[in-house]
């Protein structure tokens, strides 16, 4: 893993930024937009009822993203991303799911207080969602010029003052300009048809297409190219490239740490529904500072044939029914001490932007000790 | 090395299924078109593609669920006539498969016990009374710990579902086994583990790999030899470091170039255009770049030495082999289809 080797990553370091100058302003629009904070999570802790008793899917999880900002969230299966999401948006049923404690503000309104019928105002255009499996977010009954229609329909109305409506002609129009920028060839076709009709690929950036015509202010996207080849993860890529160019604010969750380091400008680290590190991407994989960071990093696959086997400790994923005292990483972690064991670390500020959750890093060095 | 299984000219057509009245009308679709390769004994060998470039179809052709339309596949010097159930009882004796989805490949309703027996019972292998030694002796290797034998799958991780998987294919021992997707539904952590798994198997229990996979990562670290296929042809083969390093094919090139790396921090502007395959000569000539008239025949394989070979005409002058050499690469052009004029649709 080239995290290993300190030379090698200095290189990079000086040589990267020279290589994508022109694209600086692109991987850093804090600078270029302020500090505006579009969403602000604090100490949101949720539970779900269970046949097991209460099941505690997120811990005190504090999360900001600033306007224009894509912020990843990466962690394992169950380690409460998706949860996270749907929570941002007032989607989880109530019950089973249970809001104990924390706050969700967007725009200066904390959501997790407002009313449906205010919420549902800022469901489309405010935020919005790509969920994974885009199935089961699509109509099966109707086709996709009414789908990607509707959600067009929405946003004009919403503007201030409204929009007056296109004609169908026009909309259809820019249904198929939209649809022929995400690649899709012979739009037109593609418009008449049901989702079931669509291939995987397709019907993912149908739902994207959805999701972008609303023109959300924040947009959260559920590990969107999960499963999907090199190609079309590019083309997806590419929109949301393009999004955040437009000033929108992306929360990307995924568990795949290349995607990450592809377009996310900070990363949230999670584990059994707890923030295990956090700060700027390149920084967070290429000098991580928690254990379970650096177990990620390590996870993905690098060399050729001959290469030395991948350094993963054995372990499953963490039961949340059933976790351990301590740092809930501590029974896969490599570099536990008793203190692990017994008491939970805080999620403490190392350096400005980085902060990390683990008894093992140096606050005063400000790394892994 | 020699050659545990040979592919020769494999072409899987499968019918159309749209009808004009009574009769099915429409061209067949190829899935596989033309594919030889060989994989040696304890060799990876490596195969990638985007979706729909027929990898599936290939492995299920070498366990027997598919028939080919024509071409011949030999598994240790025998040819295997897949009309005759003794060849496909032949075939399934040596070649095991892992696939994709490891809720749906498992039978829910039966015990991790009874998922591995039932390999045993139907291959009539070994005596009934060596089963539990046998169970146990696979069980260990692949990572399964005894207090999983008498659960279920759906109680099951998916990282432990995949290895029971694994221990089905690999109780009764095999000569090849057909891993089709096998890490894409776990998690990265998971992943390295299974992958790791199957490393330390693979010398342990001296056999041959046939690695599926549209991961490119994850193939490079898997696999001796690569395939790359593109809508049922293979365009190239060679040894990965050489193919991934020296990528000679526009498709492959184009290929490598879209692979997301840690070490590529910050995302690549590419447009991609939709893949559409020709239906004549070189499969990839509309969007390929480099494309002239010769491309309108089938290319033919060209030698560049060390094994590696390549399905195009870019390579493909016998007379003049210097001029190799200055062709113009795609990656050495700024990489990508970029820039490319779009077909009018």
């Amino acid at each position: 893993m080239d995290v290993d080797n300190p030379g090698e990553t200095e290189a990079r370091q000086t040589l990267v930024p020279a290589a994508n100058a022109p694209r600086s302003n692109v991987g850093h629009p804090r600078e270029a937009r302020g500090d505006d904070i579009a969403l602000e999570i604090k100490d949101l802790t949720i539970d779900f009822a269970s046949v097991d008793g209460r099941v505690r899917i997120l811990n005190g999880v504090s999360l900001t993203a600033k306007k224009g900002e894509v912020v990843g969230i990466v962690g394992e299966s169950g380690s409460g991303k998706t949860t996270l999401g749907m929570a941002i948006l007032g989607l989880l049923d109530s019950p089973p799911a249970n809001i104990v404690s924390g706050s969700v503000t967007f725009e200066g309104r904390d959501l997790l207080r407002l009313k449906s019928s205010e919420m549902e105002k800022i469901h489309g255009t405010g935020i919005n969602m790509v969920f994974q499996e885009p199935l089961d977010s699509l109509n099966p009954v109707y086709t996709v010029e009414t789908q990607i229609g509707e959600a067009l329909k929405v946003q004009r109305k919403r503007q201030d003052p409204p929009m007056t409506q296109e004609t169908e002609e026009e909309t259809k129009k820019q249904i198929t300009d939209l649809l022929r920028n995400l690649c899709i060839d012979k739009p037109e076709e593609v418009l008449e048809r049901y989702p079931h009709e669509l291939s995987g690929g397709m019907r993912q950036r149908v739902a994207i297409s959805i999701s972008i015509v609303e023109k959300p202010r924040l947009m959260i996207s559920d590990e969107p190219t999960t499963g999907l080849d090199a190609y079309v993860q590019s083309r997806i890529l590419g929109m949301f490239s393009a999004q955040r160019k437009a000033g929108e604010t992306l929360l990307y969750i995924t568990h795949d740490l290349t995607i990450a380091s592809q377009i996310c400008d900070r990363i949230y680290i999670m584990y059994a529904g707890r923030v295990m590190e956090a700060g700027e991407t390149r920084g967070v994989l290429q000098k991580p500072l928690h254990p379970y960071t650096s177990t990620l990093v390590a996870s993905v696959p690098q060399g050729y044939e001959d290469a030395p086997p991948l350094s993963v400790q054995l372990g499953e994923p963490p039961d949340l029914r059933n976790l351990p005292g301590g740092c809930k990483f501590n029974p896969r972690c490599p570099h536990v001490k008793d203190v692990c064991k017994e008491t939970e670390p805080k999620l403490e500020k190392i350096s400005t932007e980085r902060f990390a959750a683990c008894w093992r890093v140096d606050k005063e060095l400000g790394r892994f000790s | 090395m020699g050659d545990l299984v040979k592919v020769e000219n494999l072409t899987v057509a499968f019918r159309s299924k749209r009808r004009e009245g009574l009769f099915r009308s429409g061209p067949s679709l190829k899935a596989l078109d033309d594919v030889s390769l060989a994989i040696g004994e304890n060799e990876t060998f490596g195969l990638t593609g985007e979706t729909g470039s027929g990898k599936s179809t290939l492995a299920k052709v070498l366990v027997g669920l598919y028939r080919p339309t024509s071409g011949t596949v030999r598994v240790l010097g025998r040819e295997i006539d897949y009309k005759r159930r003794k060849d496909i009882t032949f075939l399934r004796q040596n070649v095991g498969i892992v696939f994709q989805d490891p809720v749906r490949s498992l039978n829910p309703s039966l015990t991790v016990k009874e998922v591995i027996s039932e390999a045993l019972i139907a291959s009539k292998s070994i005596p009934k009374k060596d089963y539990d030694e046998r169970i146990n002796f696979i069980t260990k290797l692949v990572g399964v710990t005894k207090d999983l034998l008498p659960r279920r799958p759906r109680e099951l991780s998916g990282g432990q579902r995949q290895r029971i998987s694994l221990a089905r294919a690999l109780v009764v021992p095999k000569r090849l086994l057909v891993l089709d997707e096998p890490t894409s539904a776990l998690d990265v952590s998971i992943q390295a583990q299974v992958l790791n798994t199957l490393k330390k198997l693979k010398s342990e229990l001296n056999m041959s790999y046939l690695f599926i996979t549209h991961d490119i990562n994850v193939i490079k670290y898997v696999s001796h030899r690569l395939g790359v296929l593109f809508y049922g042809r293979l365009v190239e083969i060679g040894d990965t470091r050489t193919v991934d390093t020296e990528p000679k094919h526009p498709y492959t090139q184009s290929l490598i170039s879209h692979v997301l790396t840690l070490k590529k921090v910050g995302l690549q502007e590419t447009v991609v255009s939709e893949h559409r395959p020709a239906p004549t000569g070189c499969r990839y000539r509309i969007v390929c770049p480099a494309a002239f008239e010769r491309c309108a025949a089938v290319p033919n394989w060209v030698d560049l030495g060390g094994g590696h070979l390549v399905s195009c005409f870019l390579y493909d002058h016998p007379s003049q082999k210097e001029n190799r050499a200055v062709l113009p690469t795609v990656a050495a052009s700024g990489g990508g289809l970029q820039g490319l004029p779009r077909e009018p649709s």
